[in-house]
């Protein structure tokens, strides 16, 4: 990651405005164990009261490693309960980055996001129906598929 | 043409303190250094 991903202007540019970055080495206590840390480079999204949302282990490549930051926010502003926001950053994965791994959750997602801000099923039918069609045989299409029944 | 790096926290407190203060997501990098 320190060579490659990291360098990358467009990975400077996403983390210095989105993110506060943290390093912490692989052997410093207590970190390692309040974390399960088995692995490098293992890298976790914390909220702004320190509490894990997303978590990633191995190698990303700067194209993978933007979207996937930004699903982790996503994950931070979910949890809070910030759906709309939320909803902005996901629909960002999918409009910038659609061929990206993380694309299909950031779909997933955006549907249950969209129930929990209007209470209606509609945005969990749209998600599968943009899985189903984009992402055919995806696990996060799999995951959906009841909501095809909707 | 000087090249941007990561600005990274060091300090596991400080970085959460902050992140509170400007209301960010903390990205965490557990680090090999060999």
């Amino acid at each position: 990651m320190g060579a490659v991903s990291y360098p990358d202007s467009l990975v400077v540019n996403f983390i210095t405005e989105n993110l506060i970055p943290l390093r912490i080495q692989s052997d410093a206590e207590p970190y390692v164990s309040n974390f399960k840390l088995r692995w490098t480079p293992t890298l976790i999204t914390l909220d702004p009261k320190g509490v894990e949302r997303q978590r990633t282990v191995g190698f990303l490549q700067p194209m993978e490693l933007i979207p996937s930051l930004l699903l982790g926010i996503a994950k931070v502003d979910f949890d809070m309960g910030c759906y709309v926001l939320a909803m902005e950053r996901l629909e960002r994965i999918m409009t910038e980055h659609p061929t990206c791994a993380v694309a299909p959750e950031a779909v997933y997602l955006r549907g249950v996001a969209g129930y929990k801000r209007d209470g209606a099923a509609q945005p969990l039918k749209d998600a599968y129906e943009k899985l189903n069609a984009d992402y055919p045989g995806n696990l996060w299409t799999r995951r959906a598929d009841p909501y095809r029944l909707l | 043409m000087i090249q941007k790096e990561v600005e990274w926290r060091m300090d596991f407190d400080q970085a959460i303190s902050l992140a509170g203060k400007e209301n960010k997501a903390v990205l965490l990098d557990f680090f090999n250094p060999e």
